[in-house]
């Protein structure tokens, strides 16, 4: 499927990967792995674009929208940027080691 | 987290073969750690650890093992390793009863076995110090009786401190002070540093080229001269040594010199406020044997240290003489800067010391041997005597008697002294003193160089 999408544009989709608590407890649970993607992708980029950089299969992918918050600065409103988060659900028995590196 | 170290190396496998000697000092010894128990301990660390470990994302105490150990794993491990070989080290030096002076140097050893690592240690050790008799030795024992002849100098110098200068119509003597202008050619042509207005210069003092001087020699208020002067080979100004030039000098003043005299106004300036020169000469005794007493105690001191030196030659540390010589240079640094030099730009090495570090070392050592197998320690009542006669020089000896027992510290410095003082009255016990008188002038100038 990954065939469809441009590769420039794969390449830009994947931010970072989401470390936290919450993160390594899905991961444990649903053998999922968390980035945090740019605001417009869709769930097909992500899945190609996962799929291409780890060489790995993914099953799913769910995205969340995060709003940011709102933050007071002395008299005036700021507002911290929104975050999309993917929720990636790897086929069972892959792996993603970022430690390894991301491989092209 | 050192605490559960110490736990699970306790059961380390230490081979303990015979410390083989280096040189005379230093000893190598070899010590095996089991890698399981390494392992074991570095666990026990990171778990320790991943309570408190910090990382974004995560609670304290929440970041998964796995983390823990990425991050922090070499950390701990090399903290496992020497945790474990410190341990055996102590063991072995404990087991072979070594006095260890300074750090060990810790190599592992190349070939290492399956699973356990061997190290070296090489140190080195104190000196076994057997302390020599001294029945045989003799030393001379400077003494000095102030009598009036020394007051008499001692108020002459005083006096020469406080010359003041009178103008007088004669012709100029040796230790006149003239007022001059003087300019100085070079080939006719002036140059820089050769030309000064209402000039004072002391005939006969030494401060200018010698030549200049001895042209001062019998002139009068008023007089112009022209002379030649040839600078030193040696002059500072790189261009004008050894160079013939001349001078034009207009003598402006002559002044003769006047001691004060020995009064009740010269008292006073001394600070005996009623101006009583009976009591002026008794306070410049009292100070003057003080001062005596001083420097014959430290000259004999010397001669002490001299003597046990000799007899006693010891081998020392290489490491407490480096550890002493960055000390001192470190002294000499504070030293200068509280005097107010810049001392960033000045490097101080600390070898320049090594000598002096040498001795102080040695004498350390035999000193402390001689204190605790002579039983030399120093008393609180020596401690108490040797800080009474500090604060004798003060105008208030108690407040300086409180400023030493505030603080330990302080004391520790009378103490060390006491201790020497034990020390220099013991070796006089045991060698053979002849006594010899000094000369005055002798003891006050180059005595006044040490101290």
């Amino acid at each position: 499927m990954s065939k469809n999408f441009n590769q420039e544009r794969l390449l830009q989709v994947l931010v970072a990967p989401q470390v936290s608590e919450k993160a390594t407890y899905v991961a444990d649970k649903h053998e999922q792995v968390v980035f945090i993607v740019t605001p417009c992708a869709t769930k097909p980029e992500v899945k190609a674009a996962v799929e291409l950089l780890f060489k790995v299969q993914v099953k799913s992918v769910q995205i969340a929208n995060l709003k940011g918050k709102t933050k007071r600065f002395g008299r005036g409103l700021g507002r911290r940027s929104n975050i999309r988060k993917a929720f990636v659900c790897l086929k069972p028995g892959q792996e993603i080691n970022f430690a390894e590196g991301v491989g092209v | 987290m050192t605490d559960t170290a110490t736990t699970t190396a306790t059961d380390l496998a230490t081979s303990a073969p015979d410390s083989a000697p280096v040189s005379a000092l230093e000893r190598r010894i070899e010590m095996t750690v089991v890698m399981a128990d390494i392992e074991k301990d570095v666990e026990q660390r990171l778990r320790q650890m991943a309570r408190t470990v910090k990382v974004p994302g995560f609670r304290p105490g929440k970041v998964p093992m796995k983390m823990v150990a990425q991050q922090h794993g070499h950390q701990a491990h090399s903290e496992a390793l020497g945790a474990a070989v410190e341990k055996a080290f102590g063991e072995q030096v404990r087991a072979q009863k070594l006095k260890v002076a300074g750090q060990p140097r810790i190599e592992p050893k190349m070939d290492n076995s399956e699973g356990a690592m061997t190290f070296f240690a090489t140190f080195e050790v104190y000196p076994e110090i057997s302390l020599a008799d001294l029945a045989g030795q003799s030393l001379e024992k400077a003494t000095l009786v102030v009598t009036d002849a020394e007051v008499d100098k001692t108020i002459e110098v005083l006096r020469k401190q406080r010359t003041t200068y009178a103008g007088v119509d004669r012709a100029a003597q040796n230790e006149d002070r003239l007022v001059i202008d003087f300019v100085g050619r070079k080939d006719g042509t002036e140059f820089p540093g050769g030309k000064a207005d209402d000039f004072a210069v002391i005939v006969g003092g030494g401060n200018m080229v010698p030549d200049f001087e001895a042209q001062l020699v019998g002139v009068k208020a008023g007089d112009r001269k022209t002379f030649d002067v040839k600078f030193p080979d040696d002059y500072q100004a790189e261009d004008l040594a050894g160079l013939t030039v001349q001078f034009e000098i207009t003598v402006k003043k002559v002044e003769a010199p006047q001691l004060p005299a020995v009064d009740a106004e010269f008292a006073k300036q001394l600070g005996v406020s009623d101006g009583d020169v009976e009591k002026m000469r008794h306070e410049v005794r009292s100070n003057l044997e003080r001062e005596v007493k001083k420097r014959l105690n430290s000259k004999l001191k010397e001669q002490v240290m001299e003597v046990l030196l000799a007899v006693n030659p010891i081998e020392v540390p290489k490491a407490l003489i480096e550890m002493e010589s960055n000390q001192m240079a470190d002294a000499a640094r504070r030293d200068m800067e509280s005097r107010g030099m810049n001392v960033k730009n000045i490097p101080f090495d600390p070898s320049w010391f090594g000598a002096q570090a040498i001795r102080r070392v040695k004498l350390g050592l035999l000193l402390a041997e001689l204190v605790k197998g002579r039983e030399l320690h120093a008393k609180p009542e020596q401690v108490r005597a040797v800080i009474d006669d500090f604060s004798q020089t003060f105008e208030d000896p108690t407040e300086v008697v409180r400023w030493y027992y505030s603080q330990p510290q302080r004391l520790a410095e009378a103490e060390a002294l006491a201790l020497e003082n034990n020390v220099v009255e013991w070796v006089l016990g045991q060698v053979k003193v002849t006594e010899q008188a000094v000369d005055f002038d002798d003891l006050m100038s180059n005595a006044g160089s040490e101290s």
